[in-house]
């Protein structure tokens, strides 16, 4: 279990990072997902002991290894780490990477040589490279590099496994065939994996938990499914869900769109999009109606084919919304007016009651 | 409790005195072998006697001697900077540029004068148009004479223009293809293009070539005092050298006061040097453009090739040759035939004359360790400065400079003043000695070991070494097994640079030799002054071919370099 209290970390008068408290369980698979400059790659390297917390305590367990006067080394945590870009060492073979590792890591255990090499080839047949152990990196492709880089960080068996972007110079599609591969060897390892990314779609695929930060601060914590459908504020709804936060009124559990007289019910809307007025529709809760049918008016901008769904731009009195459809739904074209109705919301007009009470 | 409690906030205290002390420890001195010695400079300048006073600079600044000096400085300086620039673009454009062949082999042709100390192209250049030369057959007046303003330009030019090349080459490769197209489509001609579009995109680093240029002929020595002091032509650095050694009274202080003026100029250029070279580090990131963009036709070509061959040959090659041919022959003057051939000059220089063969053994001891000292500290600091964050290392940085930005004869009178007496009361006795050549040296030469290295840290990914850390490895195993094998390459042709260039260093050496301590460079300028032509022509056939074998390793671990790859 590692535990977070009160951390923060100043540079001269800006804070990277303030009043972090956090607790990750042991096993846990915990992506921290925020845009660059929010923190999380500062919290994940103070974990890893390569920086110092103005103030705060990390404790890994029952041991503190970071308070503001004293951080004990990366070198004597039993950590792994992989890197954005991969740092591999362009002087040794695959082969001596994982020796390397194996050799140095202060919590490995003790192994002779005819153990290393087979805790070696064992390592290298889990992440499929065991073809590979004789090659130097410059030799191997961008995904074979980060497949050997994850081979250095598990094979001393570290408790925890920090990976900071691990995935972002990797093309598309290797992305999403490597996140399967690191979801079953967490499950096979078992470590704590504290997984940083600025990909909303990596971290919801992968983790357990999702950390969401913003200028240094924990926006919300939570399961992939409650982070995506019931964002805690405004930032965690449009950086995660890419979520239309529409402006009007609460009223109790009915929300008001600015400048109509709709009513939408509430399912779970934060309390804090509560207090600002908000309400969040993700572009895929809307449905597009003809002009006469309920919802707000708009007229629709830009209309876009994406091979599974398209996409639109609508315009009305007071904002733009962004809208995506599945490519089954009859298409709109630019131009033509429409009516905005949210997926599943029970959409009435305002009573009179209401309106007065509003007044 | 409370005692233990306070006892423990002690040792804390203590601690942490103890993990600053080091950094402690190398400020310091930095400080006393950098900076110090630069200060005692300025102070001498303003003393007179025991009082301080501005009677020197008075004194100096109203005989006109010093007025005409100056001059003779501003004309050298700038015709020679102009002459450099001019040769260094046109070379500059024309490699990156154009399609002609052999370019790589043209390429080190370009760097010959570079890496060959430029007393020794002097020497070759007087052997090339003295009357026995090459170009004997010629009428007089067709024949240059060396020994004037023109012929301090023309040397000082052709051996600095690699500079101009070097700063500006890259440059225009870096120039995207797109922007000269753009401006065509726009409708302009290849001659407005160049001058609209490619000129102010390179002219950050032509800007820096030039200045470059300008300091290096600024700061020479042996081409003015070789071919100036002859002729009565006095520039600022051989005129400080002079003072120094004509030993008068007020010498020292004399010489402080041109030395502050010549460091003045010295240090402002550099300032504007460093400020040009920041803002034109947008134009880096973009990747250089190998390709050749002008396709001349082949008729055209070869013109251009043979042109190129013969500047190249003629500045580079023909003058060596020349100055081969004298140290062959049995008396100065005479022509080369079969029947004046003879090794006699290299059998007297290598085997009768001592000075010669002790002043080898100096050099290079010299250089070896000084290369070392540097190798081991100037690495570490650059190990210091590439992971330290911050405004104190940058200081640190532009002090370990000073002293190789100054012009070497300034320094030179720096490390006189300093070592004489380094603190109040305390005399080593090393002037007049080895020591202060070391010293020299060691100061002079560090932030060239110290760039290589810093280099060579900044092409690695920090990443690697903390990949190594995660894994458990202490310092020791880091620098033995990840940081060592990766900065070698560079961290080595360091260490070879300033091996090559404390072997032939003449101009703080000839400030600071004394007898039994003569170095390379003093022994052929000592053989030049006194006439014996064919003795210091053979000495430097003799070091010209050591430099080359030299250059060789050095190029060959150059490429070792490359084929490691560096960041993954």
């Amino acid at each position: 279990m590692i535990t977070l209290q009160g951390l923060e970390k100043h540079y001269g008068k800006t804070a990277a990072l303030s009043q972090v408290d956090l607790t990750i369980q042991k096993g846990e698979f915990l992506a921290i997902l925020g845009p660059s400059g929010c923190g999380k790659t500062t919290l994940l390297r103070m974990l890893a002991g390569f920086m110092k917390p103005t103030a705060g305590t990390i404790r890994f367990g029952d041991t503190e290894v970071a308070n503001s006067k004293h951080s004990s080394k990366p070198e004597n945590r039993n950590i792994g780490m992989v890197f954005q870009s991969f740092a591999l060492w362009p002087h040794m073979t695959v082969e001596e990477h994982i020796r390397f590792a194996l050799k140095n890591h202060r919590f490995s255990q003790k192994r002779t040589a005819e153990e290393q090499a087979a805790r070696i080839t064992e390592v290298l047949q889990l992440v499929g490279m065991e073809a590979f152990r004789e090659r130097y990196p410059a030799a191997l492709s961008g995904g074979q590099q980060q497949r050997v880089a994850l081979a250095r960080a598990i094979a001393p068996e570290p408790d925890i496994l920090l990976m900071d972007e691990p995935l972002s110079a990797l093309d598309a599609e290797l992305r999403i065939s490597m996140r399967k591969e690191i979801k079953q060897i967490h499950k096979k390892l078992g470590a704590t994996i504290i997984y940083v990314t600025h990909d909303q779609g990596e971290a919801l695929a992968m983790a357990d938990r999702v950390l969401v930060m913003q200028q240094g601060q924990i926006e919300q914590a939570d399961t992939p499914e409650t982070i995506y459908q019931n964002p805690k504020t405004p930032f965690v709804a449009t950086f995660v869900g890419k979520a239309n936060l529409v402006e009007g009124t609460w009223n109790g559990n009915h929300f008001i769109p600015a400048g109509s007289q709709l009513s939408w019910q509430d399912n779970g809307v934060s309390v804090q999009l509560k207090q600002k007025q908000l309400f969040p529709v993700r572009p895929e809760e809307w449905q597009l109606l003809p002009a006469d049918a309920d919802g707000l008016k708009g007229e629709v901008i830009i209309s876009q084919f994406q091979g599974t769904e398209r996409h639109y731009v609508i315009r009305t009195n007071s904002q733009d919304y962004q809208a995506s459809l599945p490519i089954a739904a009859s298409a709109w074209r630019e131009g033509e007016l429409v009516s905005l109705h949210v997926r599943g919301r029970e959409t009435q007009y305002t009573t009179d009651e209401i309106l007065l009470e509003l007044r | 409790m409370q005692l233990t409690m306070k006892s423990r906030q002690l040792e804390k205290g203590r601690h942490i005195a103890l993990r600053k002390l080091p950094a402690l420890v190398g400020t310091l001195i930095l400080f006393f072998f950098f900076l110090l010695p630069i200060l005692r400079l300025l102070l001498m300048s303003f003393t007179s006697g025991e009082t301080i006073s501005f009677g020197a600079y008075s004194e100096v600044l109203k005989e006109s001697v010093t007025w005409r000096t100056l001059w003779n400085t501003i004309y050298i300086v700038l015709g020679s900077t102009v002459l450099s620039v001019i040769l260094g673009i046109m070379m500059a454009a024309i490699m990156a540029y154009t399609d002609v062949r052999g370019k790589s082999a043209m390429q080190l042709f370009i760097y010959l004068p570079f890496i060959i100390p430029s007393y020794i192209t002097t020497l070759a250049w007087v052997q090339f148009f003295s009357s026995s030369g090459p170009l004997k057959g010629l009428p007089d007046w067709l024949i240059p004479n060396l020994y004037s303003v023109g012929g301090i330009i023309f040397v000082l030019g052709i051996s600095h223009y690699p500079l101009v090349y070097l700063m500006t080459v890259q440059v225009f490769r870096r120039i995207p293809r797109d922007a000269e197209l753009a401006a065509m489509v726009a409708g302009a001609s290849r001659i407005t293009s160049w001058r609209k579009v490619i000129l102010p995109m390179a002219l950050p680093g032509i800007c820096s070539g030039a200045l470059l240029a300008f300091l290096s002929n600024l700061d020479n020595f042996g081409v003015p005092a070789f071919l100036g002091i002859p002729a009565n032509i006095r520039v600022l650095s051989t005129y400080i050298y002079e003072q120094v050694i004509g030993y008068g009274p007020s010498a020292f202080s004399r010489a402080a006061v041109l030395s502050v003026l010549l460091g003045i100029v010295a240090v402002a250029a550099t300032l504007i040097q460093v400020w040009l070279l920041r803002r034109s580090k947008v134009t880096e990131t973009t990747v250089p453009d190998n390709e050749p963009r002008i396709q001349l036709p082949s008729s055209q070509r070869r013109i251009l090739q043979t042109v190129l061959w013969i500047f190249l040959l003629g500045t580079s090659l023909v003058p060596f040759l020349a100055m081969g041919t004298v140290s062959l022959v049995r008396a100065y003057g005479i022509d080369l035939t079969w029947e004046n051939l003879s090794f006699e000059n290299y059998r007297y220089i290598l085997f009768e004359d001592e000075k010669v063969i002790r002043s080898l053994g100096n050099s290079l001891l010299l250089g070896l360790i000084t290369s070392i000292v540097c190798l081991v500290f100037g690495t570490l600091f650059a190990y210091y400065r590439s992971y330290k964050q911050g405004r104190f290392p940058k200081v640190l940085e532009a002090i370990i400079t000073m002293p190789y930005a100054l012009p070497g004869t300034v320094l030179a009178l720096c490390i006189i003043l300093m070592w004489m007496q380094p603190l109040p009361g305390w005399y080593p006795g090393v002037y007049g000695t080895p020591a202060i050549l070391l010293i020299a040296y060691i100061t002079r030469f560090f932030v060239l070991q110290f760039r290589g290295s810093y280099t060579a840290f900044s092409q690695l990914d920090a990443r690697m070494e903390e990949a190594a850390r995660t894994n458990g490895a202490n310092l020791f195993t880091r620098w033995k097994q990840i940081l060592l094998p990766l900065i070698l390459p560079g961290v080595l042709s360091g260490a070879l640079l300033v091996f090559l260039t404390s072997l032939t260093e003449l101009t703080v050496s000839s400030m600071l030799w004394s007898s039994g301590a003569e170095t390379v460079g003093v022994i052929i300028f000592s053989f030049e002054q006194a006439g014996y032509s064919t003795y210091s022509t053979a000495f430097s056939s003799v070091i010209v071919l050591a430099i080359l074998l030299g250059g060789l390793a050095y190029l060959i671990v150059q490429r070792k370099g490359k084929q490691r790859g560096r960041k993954a």
